[in-house]
């Protein structure tokens, strides 16, 4: 009778599975051949910018690996600071086949009042590289290390705009430190290097590889990288932390999302496929080695977590600059 | 004599044929899209970057900056045949190379910007591959101090560029000012003027502007008149160039080259501002100043011969620092990094083969801009023959995608033609456009660079008379604005200023 019961119960559980195999059979198409047309890629810059190498990068190097069935598309949507390619993507809720990355500009448009849309419209995927920060002084200025710089009674360093990575960096070290750091805003790297290099600022927060071919010059003096680790592209450079100064740490993300609203299978399934361009020598040849950023793949939760606090970040720095209430 | 012997090399080495191949590709890419209204050589290069990346090392950098100075040359043609600037550096082409092609001498016109962007080129190439290092030095002198100083001072010899009615000048220029105020504040973070439009956040881009200022206001007056009015004398020699014509304005040419160079040196103040510069000094040092403005070949001579040698002025920083000064260069600089080189102070020491051979290709590609578009230039003035009822509707589509080219926004094109009905408006009412533009383009680099100084000087005024460069050229722009109220006062010649027309 048990028996029965239970062989009639497994009868009924098979085909209870079955009923459900087939089911999941016809649904079947949209997870496992996820990507079924070819994806956009929307870069919210114009051609030739920082935002611009990496995400065309990225598409390339999956390409040559060939990770996915389809192609990815790079379109560049630039205007209002971002705004415009990144609501493009943003209204196309649940849309798997939208894709960005992300920026500076991801962050600050929003909370400057400038974008309809805001990190919380995306989903996150995964991050492959970080790019910290060094802060330089000009060699002919003659600070040797971090510490040297509380002699000063006043500093002043360069920013790309108002609200940046440089900006919020000046802030920290100035806290540190001891020193009042002011941030100066020029509307371009360029002419931040050049007021570096000219003398008509103190320090600067440049990126990898502008710094790179500067200090191997011996224009500029590294004193300190923004990583939590040390960069194998500068070894020699310690970290904030290192010093300690252990509240300062903060680099770029390097990473892609997509429209809120995407199944949990497709972020799955990015995370695949990123975590195979991040460990691959393609993307070492073409990224991490010429422009110098940290190789390091960080997972939907951690990316999404990392987004969360990038962003507070700003929007205290925001608040303490007084640009928003 | 060694740059010189080194050039050579670089000429020779650029003459391989797939170098050459795509120079040339690049410098007739930038002649087209410097003859489109609206698209200028930051987006042409923009543009060609993904291409010409694929060509890889010397062949990709000798075709980007084909179309960077091929751009400078074909931003003349759109200026001179229908009054539209091609593209921002030739809006000062406009003003006498249009009334120049309404008299007739369209070819004379372009002629004249040819040997002009010729020459600034020759002459913007040699202090290239000559001066560069101690002229980057002299460009890092130029902090925000020294760049409110310069801005100052070229204002000062601007302002007679002012139409012959000083107050509607100073208006128009107040209104310039005004418009380089829209969208973000630069330095405190606010927005300005937007009306909460996304549209506006990024500013109003002055290339957009003064497409619908000169071009749309242009076109749009012609509906007052008959279209089947004659529009010029046809002959075949108004289509040719004129060779002595660069005999004529041989100081022009020297001049708008030499300041177009030194301005184009400096980060951040661009070609445009340049061309306005060496414009306003062509009239100021002249005997006849009122001739400037009603067509005459010396006005299309230093404007062109300073866009061009501005283009190469930019790239010392750029080659010989490893600074992008200007948009331009920002992405050059991308494409060096995707052929896999560092720009930076090293570049030369490091390969100097490559630097050397992409410097070949300018001259190059300069010698051979100036065949092709001497050869199309009959083609091109022959435009004026074609009836105004036919030509504008086409111009304007061709504006039209134009300027929504720059970054795909219809806004942009609203913007446009809001700009052409408020120039209709201003022509009514006898205010002059240029200051306007003038405002909008010096404006915002005046302000950035006063609010620059004052944080970095904690609001003390007297940096700006304790730094040695400022303190010079405000001496200077006292003297501009001090000269003729004190010869006015002698009674000797009345001053430019107050009497001519733009």
């Amino acid at each position: 009778m048990t028996k029965t019961a239970s062989t009639s119960f497994g009868r009924l559980r098979t085909a209870g599975v079955a009923l459900f195999a087939t089911a999941a059979l016809a649904a079947a198409p949209a997870a496992a051949e996820y990507p079924e047309r070819d994806i956009q890629m929307i870069i919210p810059f114009g051609a030739g910018g920082g935002s611009d190498t990496l995400a065309r990068t990225i598409a390339e190097v999956i390409a040559e690996l060939d990770l996915l069935p389809v192609n990815i598309l790079p379109e560049n949507r630039p205007g209002g600071s971002g705004a415009v390619g990144y609501s493009t993507v943003a209204k196309e809720t649940a849309d798997p086949y939208f894709i960005a990355t992300v920026s500076v500009s991801f962050f600050t448009t929003p909370l400057l009042g400038g974008s309809p849309v805001s990190y919380r419209d995306f989903t996150p995927l995964a991050s492959i590289a970080q790019s910290p920060y060094i802060m330089v002084a000009p060699a002919a200025a003659g600070y040797e290390t971090l510490d040297d710089l509380k002699t000063a009674g006043r500093l002043t360093t360069g920013t790309v705009g108002v609200v940046s990575d440089a900006a919020l960096l000046a802030k920290l070290t100035s806290n540190a430190l001891g020193v009042q750091i002011d941030a100066i805003p020029f509307d371009g790297e360029g002419e931040v290097l050049a007021a570096l290099l000219g003398g008509h600022v103190n320090v600067g927060y440049m990126n990898p590889s502008e710094a790179m071919s500067q200090i191997q010059a011996g224009t500029l003096r590294p004193l300190a990288i923004s990583s939590a680790e040390r960069s194998p592209a500068f070894p020699d450079v310690p970290t904030f932390l290192e010093l300690g100064h252990d509240q300062i740490v903060h680099t770029q993300l390097r990473g892609l999302v997509m429209p809120a609203g995407v199944p949990a299978e497709v972020v799955t399934y990015w995370e695949g496929i990123l975590q195979q361009v991040a460990t691959s020598d393609a993307w070492k040849t073409k990224y991490i080695d010429r422009f110098h950023d940290i190789p390091d793949f960080t997972d939907a939760a951690g990316f999404a977590e990392a987004i969360a606090t990038t962003n507070a970040r700003y929007e205290t720095l925001m608040k303490e600059l007084g640009i928003i209430e | 004599m060694e740059v010189l012997a080194l050039l050579w090399n670089g000429i020779v080495a650029a003459s391989d044929p797939a170098i050459l191949m795509c120079t040339l590709l690049g410098a007739v890419v930038g002649l087209l899209i410097g003859a489109l209204p609206g698209l200028g050589p930051t987006a042409g290069v923009a543009i060609m970057l993904p291409i010409a990346a694929g060509f890889g090392g010397i062949a990709a950098i000798a075709c980007l900056g084909g179309v960077y100075y091929g751009s400078m040359f074909g931003g003349a043609i759109t200026s001179i045949l229908l009054g539209i600037p091609g593209d921002a550096p030739s809006v000062m082409t406009v003003v006498d190379g249009y009334p120049m092609a309404q008299k007739g001498e369209a070819g004379r016109a372009l002629g004249m910007s040819v040997f002009g962007s010729f020459v600034g080129g020759v002459l913007g190439i040699l202090g290239l591959v000559a001066i560069s290092v101690p002229v980057s030095q002299f460009a890092l002198a130029f902090g925000p101090t020294e760049m409110t100083a310069m801005m100052c001072f070229a204002l000062s010899l601007l302002s007679v560029l002012g139409g012959r009615n000083a107050i509607k000048g100073f208006v128009a220029l107040a209104i310039g000012f005004w418009l380089g105020t829209v969208g973000l504040d630069p330095i405190a973070g606010s927005t300005r003027y937007t009306f909460g439009s996304v549209d506006l956040f990024d500013g109003l881009d002055f290339s957009i502007i003064a497409v619908g200022l000169f071009g749309l206001t242009a076109i749009f007056t012609t509906l007052e008149v008959s279209v089947d009015k004659p529009l010029a004398r046809y002959s075949f020699r108004s289509l040719m160039p004129r060779f002595s014509d660069a005999i004529l304005s041989r100081w022009q040419l020297a001049q708008g080259s030499v300041v177009g160079f030194f301005i184009g040196v400096l980060p951040g103040v661009g070609a445009t501002a340049a061309t306005m510069l060496s414009y306003a000094i062509a009239k100021r040092t002249s005997r006849n100043p009122d001739a400037y403005g009603t067509g005459i070949v010396q006005g299309v001579a230093a404007p062109e011969a300073a866009n061009n040698s501005a283009s190469y002025g930019s790239m010392i920083p750029l080659f010989s620092l490893g600074i992008p000064g200007s948009a331009t260069t920002a992405v050059m600089m991308g494409g060096l990094l995707m052929v896999g080189l560092q720009p930076g102070p090293l570049l030369f020491a490091t390969n100097p083969d490559f630097v050397w051979s992409v410097f070949g290709s300018f001259a190059i590609g300069n010698l051979a801009l100036v065949f092709l578009t001497l050869a199309l230039t009959p083609l091109l003035a022959s435009a004026l023959f074609v009836s105004t009822a036919l030509l504008y509707p086409i111009v304007i589509a061709i504006v039209v995608f134009g300027v929504y080219a720059i970054d795909y926004s219809l806004s942009s094109v609203m913007l446009t033609i809001i700009a052409g009905a408020i120039g209709v408006v201003l022509l009514k009412l006898d205010y002059p456009a240029v200051p306007l533009i003038l405002g909008l383009v010096l404006g915002p680099l005046l302000e950035r660079n006063i609010r620059r100084t004052m944080i970095s000087s904690q609001g003390d005024l007297s940096v700006f008379i304790e730094r040695p460069i400022a303190l010079v050229l405000f001496i200077a722009t006292i003297v501009v604005l001090l000269v003729p109220v004190a010869l006015h006062f002698l009674g000797k010649r009345k001053i430019a200023a107050d009497e001519a027309e733009i």
